[in-house]
Order: structure tokens, then sequence, then C-alpha cells
């Protein structure tokens, strides 16, 4: 059930990156909101949860912040260097959102990966896209047409927030991912999806748990998109 | 040649030695589409306490070189939500259900070992007396006395096999050990986590909320591997040996410290499918030595070893 995962390109821009890996076994419909356990051939042990950027032909395309040991490892080693994932893991957003509107997609940082993969699935349900970054360096990882969709401070002044205001109506749904501050900050109505320390990825360690007004609910099994009013942030 | 992994120990036939210890593996319904529990021994079922427990906050987990840090807080719906809701699926996990329970009270202990009792698809009871998740608790194991009290307390109220889950980081593990069997337990479990924490250099804040955890992992393996040794080489009753065991060698090492039985935690959590790999592991293994049968490796590092000329 590991799959081998050969590293077949990597685009890097300081700290973030785009990594394809050529998987060596089939994902099973992998659909956005989706995520992957990728785990390196020895150290760091724990394997960790990466979204889907895109998959096709068993290409499978990861959207990388360095942060830790095993992001830093990713970063650092040759095309060709092997790893294992299992999944997808998560449940799909479209299985947890009102199939009947469209979306804003609200994205900062490595949180715009599951929010590229909805768009590519899903363009009818895509209403605008605002992916947030600090600084002008990471165009170099998106094409022209790409680059359309990113808010970069450094250049604007502005985050996503106060260009999600501008365009934001309550017809319009908003699915957003990214840091927790940039998420509170969202209309109480919008999807929120949530990144969390991870050890098993299918519901049995307990490790993801976020507390709900429904109760602890775990970020892998349950999620990751959540209500953003049913999430008790004080718990975060 | 096939040989014969099984294991008789609490007068039960285990059908191989790999059992899922308790906790990364919850109650385990979620594991079953990843692993087909025919093929396991038995599975130690997540620890249950009096009142339903949602756990510490997050972050609960962190990983650390050679293992991970865990602080999940026994996440678990209480006794009266086990009874009702997880007890009666029971059946559907395909191996022998070990019930771990833990009290915060002698009076709880004893409502815990009552109800364990009662349900009938648990043919073993562990005494988790060991999490070092538990905010302002003193783990049991720490105290020689206490931990009696409460296998006492355990023994009888129940017929079914008892056993002493204990920590490896204790003073002196056999004297915890020779407590636990005197009071009654038919074996043990060690162990468990071992107190650890790590520190975010950038915030100069512990990493965990509850600031500190409990390590796993094969960091971990070298010395639950020799409190195993030690306990065997003091006490003659079945151990399970739980640390660290990642692949088949791991496995082998700690039944030829003493353990009749191999729980697997980190493994598991890593890679659902580990268990079979191990088994297959151990398998192949003792039929390059030409060992008919798993049990007479263990504790053979006791004996002389595998006597191999």
């Amino acid at each position: 059930m590991l799959i081998e995962a050969e590293l077949k390109e990597k685009k890097i821009s300081k700290d973030y990156g785009l990594f394809t890996f050529k998987l060596y076994g089939d994902l099973e419909n992998p659909e956005a909101g989706q995520f992957v356990m990728l785990k390196a051939s020895d150290e760091p042990v724990l394997a960790k949860p990466f979204s889907i950027y895109s998959y096709k032909n068993r290409e499978l395309t990861l959207f990388i912040k360095r942060v830790g040991r095993l992001t830093g490892k990713i970063f650092s080693s040759p095309i060709g260097e092997m790893f294992y994932i299992r999944g997808p893991h998560g449940n799909p957003y479209v299985d947890l959102i009102d199939g009947e509107k469209q979306y804003i997609l609200v994205g900062g940082g490595s949180g715009i990966a599951p929010l590229n993969f909805f768009s590519e699935l899903h363009p009818a349900m895509v209403y605008e896209k605002f992916y947030g970054f600090k600084g002008s360096y990471i165009r170099e990882l998106f094409t022209e047409k790409e680059q359309r969709s990113l808010v970069i401070e450094e250049e604007s002044g502005k985050t996503v927030l106060d260009v999600l205001e501008d365009v934001y109506s309550e017809e319009i749904g908003i699915l957003a991912c990214g840091p927790v501050p940039m998420l509170k900050n969202l209309p109480a109505t919008s999807y929120v999806s949530l990144e969390a320390m991870m050890g098993c990825g299918i519901g049995t360690c307990k490790s993801c748990a976020v507390k709900t007004k429904k109760g602890v609910k775990l970020v892998c099994k349950n999620g990751p998109l959540f209500r953003k009013e049913e999430i008790i942030w004080e718990w975060i | 040649m096939g040989v014969d992994l099984s294991v008789d120990v609490f007068g039960i036939k285990f059908r191989n030695p790999i059992i899922l210890a308790s906790g990364p593996v919850g109650f385990g319904f979620e594991l079953m589409p990843y692993l087909d529990f025919s093929n396991v021994g038995a599975i130690t079922l997540k620890t249950v306490t009096l009142k339903p427990r949602e756990g510490n906050p997050p972050p609960r987990l962190v990983d650390s070189h050679g293992g991970v840090i865990n602080s999940i807080g026994l996440q678990n719906p209480g006794i009266e939500g086990f009874v009702e809701e997880i007890a009666p699926r029971l059946k559907e996990l395909k191996t022998i259900k070990i019930g771990s329970i833990a009290g915060f009270s002698m009076d709880e202990w004893e409502i815990l070992g009552e109800e364990m009792d009662k349900i009938k698809e648990i043919k073993i009871i562990e005494l988790n007396l060991s999490c070092p998740n538990v905010k302002g608790k003193r783990r049991w194991v720490e105290d020689a006395e206490l931990t009696q009290k409460v296998v006492k307390i355990a023994r009888k109220l129940t017929n079914k096999p008892i056993i002493a889950k204990l920590a490896p980081d204790v003073t002196d593990i056999v004297e915890i050990a020779k407590t636990a069997v005197d009071a009654g337990a038919d074996g043990l479990a060690i162990g468990n986590g071992i107190q650890a924490m790590r520190i975010d250099v950038e915030t100069g804040l512990p990493v965990l909320k509850l600031k500190t955890g409990g390590l796993g992992g094969p960091a971990i393996k070298p010395i639950t591997l020799a409190k195993v040794f030690k306990t065997r080489e003091a006490l003659d009753v079945p151990i399970i040996g739980i640390g660290g065991i990642m692949n088949w060698q791991d496995a082998i090492e700690h039944a030829m410290a003493g353990a009749s039985l191999l729980g697997l935690g980190t493994a598991v959590m890593v890679d659902p499918e580990a268990p079979v790999r191990i088994i297959e592991g151990i398998e192949a293994f003792l039929e390059r030595k030409k060992i008919e049968s798993f049990n007479k490796i263990i504790g053979v590092a006791h004996k002389g070893g595998l006597n191999v000329h």
C-alpha cells in the first residue's frame, strides 16, 4: 500500500517549491482536498500529510513550503530520489460543500495546493481565485496565466482578506486554506481547510484533533474541511 | 517447510506473536480497510477511562530523530460510551481483543475492571499504569505500592488474564514488575512512550501544547529491549515487548530478549500494512534458520543464543 514515489521534477523559489513525483502505483480517484502521507526512505520516521496540488497519469505534484526536517529533505533531494506515499486520505471538498454554489478560492502560502487541484477538477464551481503570498519571488513558480491569481503583499500592500472584501457577497461561497490568522478573519459561513500535525492520516491515532461545536473531531477523518463557524478557534 | 508462528500464553492461543499495541490504532475500525485483522495475533484497544476524555489540545504530536513524540492524552468515549458504542462492534475485528483501562483513583479502577470483565469479546485486560500524557497526574508505575494496589483490585474483579503495562523510564522496572506479578498480574507489557519533548527554537516554546509527551519509534527500541531483557531475567511471566519495533529484525530482537508477544505502535502509524510485512519477515527468518517454531526463539539471548556453530 505504500507506493514508491520517485522525484521527477522540482522547481524551487526560496522556501517554496513545486515537486512532481512519478508513482509506481495508482492513487485511486484522488479529489481536491484529499492528501497523501509522504515519507522518506529512512529519516524522519514519521510520514507527513501533503495536499494534492495536481495528479495526472501517476504523476503527483505537491506544492511545499520548507518548514521542517522532511520538507528540508525533499527540497535538497536530487532528481531520482525515492520517497513513499499512501493515500488519498481525507474527504473530498465536493462531499462537504454545497454543490449548487460557486466559490471564491482563498489561499495563503502552501494552502493554495488543494485549491489548485479543486480549480483543475471543478472549474465551473470557481468564481474567483486569490492566492496570497508575502514576496514577489513566488512568481517564478507560476506561469503568466497562473500569476493572475496571486495577491502579493510586498507589491500591492494588500492581503487576500483585503481583496476579498471588494468582491465578496453572500451568494458566493468561500473555500479557504492557509494560515490560521487568515482563516480566522474570514466570514463565518466560509469553508476552511485545516492543517494539522498528523500521525496516521486515517483516523486511528487521534493526533490531528480539532475542537468543534459538535465535539472533538479529527482533521484527517472528519475534515480537512470544516465550516469556519463550527470551529472552536481558542483550542488551535 | 511451514513454520509455526503461534504463541500459547495466558491459556490463549495467538495465531502469531504480532499484536497492535494500545493507542495509535484506536479501536481498530478505521484500520480495517488497510489491514486484515485475521493476520495479526491480537489488538490491544485504545485505553478507556471512566469518564469521556477529549484529549489534550493540539499540537499533540511532533516528529523527532528516530521517532515521534505524542501527547494525545487518552482521548476516548469513557466506559459508558465504550460499552454502548464500541463493545457491540468488536466482533468485526477478527482477532483476539485485549481491553485497556486506566483509572485515576482506586474506585475508578474498580468500576473499569468490572465493566471490562463483563464484555465477552474482551479476552484479556491490560492495566495502563504508565500513560505519560495525563496532565497533572503522576504515573501509577512510579510507585510500586500503588501498582500493587491497582493490580490487586483488578485481580479480585476478573478471572480474565491481566496484563500490567509498565513504563521503561522508572527507577527500577524489575522491582515494579515483581510487585505487579506478586499482586496477580498474568503478564507484563513493556513498555510505553518515554517522557520526551521538543522546543521550537524560533519561539522558545515547547512544540507540544502539553509541553511533554511520550517518545516512541526506533529511538526507544534499544532502551525497551534492555528492560524486556532485565525483566525476563528476573521473572518467568509472559512479556509483551513494545517499543520501536519497525521491522522483523526488531521483532526478533524483542523475542530473543524474552518477549512472547510483540506490540506495534509507531510502525502501524507510519504504515498500516507493517504488521503483515513484519510477520512475513519473521517467518522467512525462522525458515532460513531452520527453526520450526517461533516459541523456540523466545528468550534465547538468556540461554546461549541460537547455538550457531
